[in-house]
């Protein structure tokens, strides 16, 4: 046992999983580092391994096949934001990381990999991929296994093991019909949010037939509420309805979140708001 | 699997167009490396959570916070640090002389976030508008100015570097 932590750089996808598997909870994952470095600044993590991921080529690029886009753990959020096949097809994502906080700078180096395993809760990345009904494959024990992101969505930590490693996203694109939007609150223009919703909606004439609501910053975990606003779809946009989104969102956050973004209460109200003008910005943009 | 591990971590970084050969321990920050190894103090160091800006330097032509890069997992980067935006002779970029004439900073803390990011910005985007500026600086504070004097300067650089390119295309 060394005094600093040791080095391990894994050449493909294969050596990763070897390496990951056979060394203890005290080896660290590292891609851009932007969760993992402010952490080990702090003394809130010691990696005894750093293994560096950044040289895996199964891990990396955007691309689209049998009506999936794929989008590998180490993307960075300024190529989400840039991608063509984002872009067109996955629009709210795109969105989504250029909100990201830390300006280009983190733009540049977090990955979407990192953003998910990071589990924090002020993110931004997570809401709209679960509102896309996003999947990812994990590498565990040598084999590759797809599951539903929202499945590790279930505690504060996303339950994968320290030998696991996020390979990449999977997410059908929406509907050139479909609406979308992604609103953040927030007090800097590079900073976190104190409420954000995702939120895409499909409309029937002027009824809303369709109708995804996630909404982060405001719990420990993101809250998929599109549930909550199934007795909702069937109704045309109103000041009413709209009323109506923001009350039954609010009610339905539990268990706040206080801290220097904002206390519960008003996190909690703000939950609703965000909620709101989301699916009023969707439902406006869906045709 | 014990010989994938090392306690050293040989990178070939080719910094402000120097090439350094390094043997590095796997827990230095970029920041710690170019300030306390290779005394290029221009880089800042401000939060170290990678929300001031102040440690930004440019890695493979894209910006980056050096105090929450890892130097191992930098193989053979191109790095620029503030020390290598102006010529050999000490001329200045049009960027650097842009927030010279302006006044564009006070104690200038800020200034390799603002310098390198308005450089990309330039680089990527000769006529940006002020929603493009706000997105490119958004990643640095500054606590002097109220920014109004920095987006006066960066203003500055665009006028310049036009005039530059109009004076090239003559």
């Amino acid at each position: 046992m060394s005094l600093h932590p040791v080095f391990a750089r894994p050449r493909n996808l294969e050596q990763a999983g070897e390496v990951l598997g056979s060394l203890s909870s005290g080896a660290m994952i590292i891609a851009g580092g932007q969760e993992l470095m402010p952490s080990v600044n702090y003394g809130m993590l010691m990696p005894e391994v750093y293994v560096d991921i950044g040289q895996v080529k199964e891990l990396q690029g955007i691309s689209e096949s049998d009506g999936e886009i794929h989008i590998g753990a180490l993307t960075v959020h300024r190529d989400v934001q840039d991608n063509e096949v984002t872009q067109t097809k996955l629009p709210l994502l795109a969105y989504a990381a250029a909100q990201v906080g830390g300006g280009w700078q983190v733009h540049n180096r977090g990955t979407i990999g990192g953003n998910i395993v990071s589990m924090h809760p002020l993110y931004d990345i997570v809401p709209s991929l679960l509102a896309l009904d996003a999947e990812v494959d994990v590498l565990k024990g040598g084999k590759i296994n797809r599951i539903a992101l929202a499945s590790l969505m279930k505690d504060a930590s996303h339950g994968l093991g320290s030998e696991a490693l996020l390979v990449r996203v999977i997410v059908k694109p929406i509907t050139a019909a479909a609406g979308w939007a992604y609103e953040k609150l927030k007090i800097t223009a590079g900073g976190y949010g104190s409420a954000n919703a995702a939120a895409i909606v499909t409309k029937d004439g002027d009824n809303i037939s369709s109708l995804r609501v996630v909404v982060g910053a405001v719990s420990a975990l993101p809250h998929d509420l599109s549930g909550v606003l199934t007795g909702l779809v069937g109704q045309a946009w109103s000041d009413a309805l709209a009323g109506e989104i923001e009350a039954k969102v609010s009610a339905a956050v539990s268990n706040p979140l206080s801290d220097h973004q904002g206390d519960g209460t008003w996190r909690k109200a703000m939950a609703g708001v965000v909620a709101r003008r989301a699916v009023a910005a969707a439902a406006f943009k869906a045709q | 699997m014990e010989d994938m591990l090392e306690d050293t971590v040989l990178v070939n970084l080719r910094i402000n167009g120097k090439l350094y050969e390094l043997e590095i321990p796997p827990h230095k920050s970029l920041l710690d490396l170019l300030r306390d190894d290779l005394n290029l103090t221009g880089t800042h160091m401000g939060c170290m959570t990678g929300h001031c800006g102040a440690c930004t330097v440019s890695i493979d032509g894209r910006v980056a916070k050096s105090c929450i890069t890892l130097a191992a997992t930098l193989g053979r980067a191109k790095i620029t640090t503030i020390e290598g935006l102006a010529k050999d002779d000490g001329t200045l970029s049009a960027v650097q002389q842009a927030f010279w004439d302006e006044a564009g900073f006070q104690c200038a803390f800020c200034a390799p976030g603002m310098l390198l990011c308005t450089s990309e910005l330039l680089d990527g985007n000769p006529d940006p508008t002020d929603e493009d500026i706000e997105k490119a600086l958004a990643g640095n504070l500054c606590r002097c100015t109220g920014y109004q004097s920095i987006r006066r300067a960066v203003k500055a650089a665009i006028a310049s570097r036009q005039q530059q390119a109009d004076q090239v295309a003559e």
